[in-house]
């Protein structure tokens, strides 16, 4: 029996969230708090899918937003995609992920990026620039090959982060052609593979430290 | 990006000073008006605060969080004593749980999850200690020496090799949080104390031992050589930059020596796990939730240690400066070692590479641009000599050089440096960084064509008149800034490789572009080339009456055709090698035999599929950019015919063969009888050595390939191709090289 899928509806936070806190905090070491659903969800509600079993049970969600990136293009994220245990590998998670993406084209979106962690069961939170970058993935292979199926690409490896020590790809989907050339506000090439004026402990400014 | 260590941590908001009013009746009312899950937030309100907010009585967020009917007192003290006697082989499990927690910190995790979760540690740090004798587990002491003496100056020393680390890593540039965790949750790691008081610890403890008649021998020895290695990695590390006058290899070798006898008596020690606890963490000022305890193996604590010492040594080979190639070679083929050198070893080489203001403190960055410059564009020239010259007449044309070429190195130094110096960074960054160099070379070009223009003007430079008769002059510095961009553009694509960027369908592609950048840059040594050999033609009509001057300038010469040669060389093995692999994946893709990542249904296509891979380049100016219809023409080989393409690839192959061969002849450093005599970094030149030939043996794989290929398209007879393709991972066998993705081509096994 295949699943119903639904768009999240914010009238229904109180059954919503806490089955979807549920099922996502299941593989996380470190659960997200409330505010970090909400942050998604209170914004960008629409572009959250949830699916649902005969009993109208959660068993998959996916969480994303869609934003410009600095005035520049406007750019879509898959922040956490979970589906319960025993219904993996019915393509849930790709119709899950079809259904944001979708979504997204709906409203206009340029790119979507997604970052994927390797060799552990649910990733954490990466910083880059000003924005934060929540993940989530059950097995990270399976994931990594579902978000490529879908055309994504990897734009960078990212050396182990915070709690894990793992390393993570970085993924990129452009939807429409000239995005790259998209100029955008602070930094017109912060967005790929560069380092941008990056801080590093004790040094606040880009080159590698002072020499002369 | 804000530094990982300031993420969690809300900005301070700055405002009107504030005047405190009870706003609780007023906050119930507005608060009663908004629905569950309403988000009520500022402008400023970024995903950072949202991830930062921490739930407070949620066990897993609040690390201060008592459970109901939890006591307090056993909340947040572990019920140990530390006074309490340990037997032989539980000082030696004790001993190597640390062990593995200090290499784990050394990894990159936080202290909180590694050192500091030792009761022992915590007792000796806080509160901190003001005297070496105030650093003990109790105030008063264990009635057993071998707590209150061995394990104390075992732990004692341990802290203060964790200083010097700290130290070292601190003042360097490196990624908090990525590369090595400084947190010290206001603890100090014994930093004020002089390493005498140490050693002579561990001197009491390891003679206190030896006089010990009711220990096991094998306890004995085991204690023993632990204690020795802490004495021997303190000494190691303090040596720290003193190594550039010292030249010793002692202390680490000595390191390395005691590791032996301690991985063989590992299975001695019984560990003590309740001597560690997570319920210091509570303690910890910090603001993260309670994270658990790293455990490392003490294999790979040990694995981990003895690279570390081996680097260490190895590093010191290549402290003497022959030139500037050889030791961008070394930098380079270092820290390109597998596993890359731990966070220490790349920390002190950061500080080694540029010390006092000099490389490897003792040649002036200027003289090391220089030996680049006379190398590669300017042998015996005017412009690098016009200030050694010492003339002060403002009008006349060299004191204008030697003006113009002040700035040009004031200007150019620190990015060249920063060039060697970027090895230094954790793989990814590298790569990134690798962009970003790209892009300050764009510029940097452009400026030094600004000075060329000026500079020929002041040298009186005579024009060449290639093809077509325009004239043209050698543009020396801005030739040399191009050659430094197309050098870091050829390693951005292949450290691609390297950390498994590209999808496989976009070998092809990837490999075409390397080659398009090869080629380029061989079309462009070729250009500085023409112009060194016209240069040196006017040289030998007019001869510098200066005595042993015509010597000198023919060696200068010789050296400079000496090394566009060698470089050449190399870049055709890049070349040929790219162009081979090329052709030969864009028969498999051709066939559909290429694996792929994207599904049929993706949401891409090959056109933004490039158009991300190339963002990147969209601001450089030179090499220009591709069009997406030029590369796809280009890329997919079209209108050849299968045959033609898989000849094409033979060819190639071959003639990589023969370069990667030449370069491997040529070996890794250009040897300089004249120069001052050194010893030739036998360790380095081994890792190039073998690097070389693991390309050889990947070219022999893609000869192998194309061959099988080649078969299995006579044999299809226009019908669906008999072959299966698999592209070998990074760190499988098969994967030669990291560079080098040979596909492995095979006969379509019979279902």
């Amino acid at each position: 029996m295949s699943p119903r899928y639904v768009r999240y509806d914010n009238a229904r936070e109180n059954e919503y969230v806490a089955a979807m806190r549920q099922l996502i905090s299941k593989d996380l070491s470190e659960p997200y708090s409330i505010y970090v659903y909400r942050y998604f969800l209170y914004q960008w509600g629409d572009l959250c899918f949830l699916a649902m079993d005969d009993k109208d049970e959660m068993i998959g969600v996916v969480v994303s937003k869609l934003e410009p990136h600095r005035d520049g293009p406007l750019r879509g994220y898959i922040a956490m995609l979970a589906v319960r245990e025993e219904y993996r590998g019915q393509g849930i998670a790709t119709k899950l992920v079809r259904m944001a993406i979708d979504a997204m084209i709906e409203r206009d979106a340029d790119e979507v990026w997604k970052e994927i962690w390797l060799e552990i069961e649910m990733g954490m939170t990466e910083a880059d620039n000003e924005q934060i970058v929540l993940e989530t993935e059950i097995t990270n292979k399976g994931a990594m090959k579902l978000y490529e199926r879908l055309g994504f690409i990897r734009s960078k490896q990212l050396h182990r982060y915070y709690l894990n020590g793992n390393s993570a790809y970085r993924l990129v989907l452009y939807l429409k052609e000239g995005v790259g050339a998209v100029r955008t506000a602070l930094d017109p090439y912060g967005q790929l593979s560069l380092p941008g004026p990056e801080a590093c402990a004790g040094h606040s400014h880009a080159g590698m430290g002072s020499l002369m | 990006m804000l530094p990982n260590n300031e993420v969690r941590v809300p900005r301070p908001r700055v405002g009107q000073p504030a005047v405190p009013r009870d706003i609780t009746a007023e906050f119930t009312e507005a608060a009663s008006k908004l629905n569950t899950g309403q988000l009520v937030k500022d402008e400023a309100f970024t995903l950072f605060e949202a991830v930062g907010a921490l739930e407070i009585m949620d066990s897993k967020m609040d690390s201060g969080y008592i459970a109901p009917g939890e006591n307090m007192e056993q909340a947040l003290e572990d019920d140990y004593d530390v006074r309490q006697p340990l037997a032989p082989e539980e000082i030696v499990g004790l001993m190597d749980q640390l062990l593995c927690h200090e290499v784990a910190w050394h990894k990159g995790h936080p202290l909180s999850q590694t050192l500091f979760t030792s009761i022992y540690l915590d007792r000796l740090l806080w509160p901190v200690p003001r005297t070496i004798e105030d650093a003990r587990f109790d105030r008063v002491p264990s009635d057993w020496p071998m707590i209150s003496l061995v394990l104390r100056a075992y732990c004692l020393a341990l802290v203060k090799a964790c200083d010097l680390v700290h130290a070292r890593v601190a003042t360097e540039y490196y990624y908090e949080e990525e590369d090595f965790v400084s947190h010290l949750y206001n603890r100090n790691l014994l930093s004020a104390f002089d390493l005498s008081h140490f050693h002579r610890l561990l001197d009491q403890a390891t003679a206190w031992v030896a006089e010990q008649t009711d220990i096991d021998q094998n306890l004995k020895e085991a204690i023993r050589c632990r204690l020795a290695f802490r004495h021997q990695f303190l000494s190691a590390l303090d040596q720290d930059l003193e190594v550039l006058e010292t030249r010793s290899t002692k202390d680490f070798e000595s390191c390395l020596s005691e590791l032996g006898p301690l991985t063989q008596s590992i299975s001695l020690g019984k560990p003590v796990p309740e001597a560690f606890s997570l319920k210091i963490q509570r303690k910890l000022a910090s603001t993260v939730p309670p994270r658990p305890m790293v455990h490392l193996s003490s294999d790979d604590a040990l694995a981990h240690l003895k690279r570390l010492c081996q680097d260490a040594i190895d590093m010191q080979q290549m402290l003497d400066y022959t030139g500037p190639n050889n030791f961008k070679t070394a930098v380079w083929t270092l820290l390109s070692r597998k596993p890359q050198p731990s966070i220490y070893i790349r920390c002190l080489l950061q500080a080694l590479i540029v010390c006092n203001f000099n490389i490897l403190g003792t040649v002036p960055v200027k003289d090391f641009l220089y030996g680049e410059l006379a190398e590669l564009v300017l042998p015996a020239s005017v412009l690098l000599e016009a200030n050694i010259d010492e003339v002060e007449v403002p009008s006349d044309p060299r004191f204008q050089i030697a003006q113009k070429m002040d700035g040009f190195v004031k200007r150019f130094s620190q990015p060249f440096v920063d060039t060697v110096r970027c090895a230094c960074l954790n793989r990814c960054r590298l790569r990134r960084t690798l962009c970003h160099t790209i892009l300050d070379w764009d510029n940097l070009q452009m400026e030094a064509e600004e000075l060329d223009l000026e500079l020929r003007v002041l040298s009186a430079e005579p024009p060449m008149h290639l093809t077509g008769g325009e004239p043209t002059w050698s543009f020396p510095l801005s030739s040399w800034a191009y050659h430094q961009k197309l050098v870091h553009f050829r390693l951005f694509i292949q450290m691609g490789f390297e950390l498994s960027i590209y999808s496989p369908e976009e070998l092809p592609g990837m490999y075409w572009y390397l080659s398009h950048i090869a080629s380029t840059h061989l079309g462009h040594i070729d250009r500085i080339r023409t112009f060194t050999v016209a240069a040196r033609k006017r040289d030998l009509m007019t001869p510098d009456p200066r005595a042993g001057k015509a010597a000198q300038k023919a060696s200068a010469f010789h050296r400079s055709f000496h090394t566009l040669e060698r470089l050449t060389t190399h870049i055709i093995g890049v070349d040929a090698f790219a162009i081979a692999l090329h052709a030969l994946y864009v028969v498999l893709a051709r066939h559909r035999i290429l694996p792929t990542a994207s599904s049929p249904q993706a949401y891409s296509t090959d056109r933004l599929r490039y158009e991300i891979r190339m963002k990147p380049f969209i601001p450089i100016t030179l090499p220009e950019l591709v069009p997406y219809d030029d590369y796809q023409r280009e890329a997919a080989l079209e209108g050849d015919s299968d045959a033609t393409v898989l000849e094409r690839a033979s060819k190639a192959i071959a003639e990589a063969r023969k370069a990667w061969e030449g370069t491997l002849a040529n070996g890794a450093f250009i040897e300089d009888p004249s120069g001052p005599s050194s010893v030739t970094p036998k360790a380095i030149q081994e890792d190039w050595n073998r690097d070389a030939k693991d390309i050889m043996r990947a070219c022999i794989g893609t000869s192998l390939a194309i061959e099988m290929v080649k078969k299995g398209l006579a044999a299809a007879d226009g019908k669906a191709l008999d072959l299966e393709v698999t592209v070998p991972e990074v760190g499988t066998k098969a994967r030669w090289h990291d560079w080098w993705v040979v596909p492995q081509v095979s006969e379509k096994k019979k279902a």
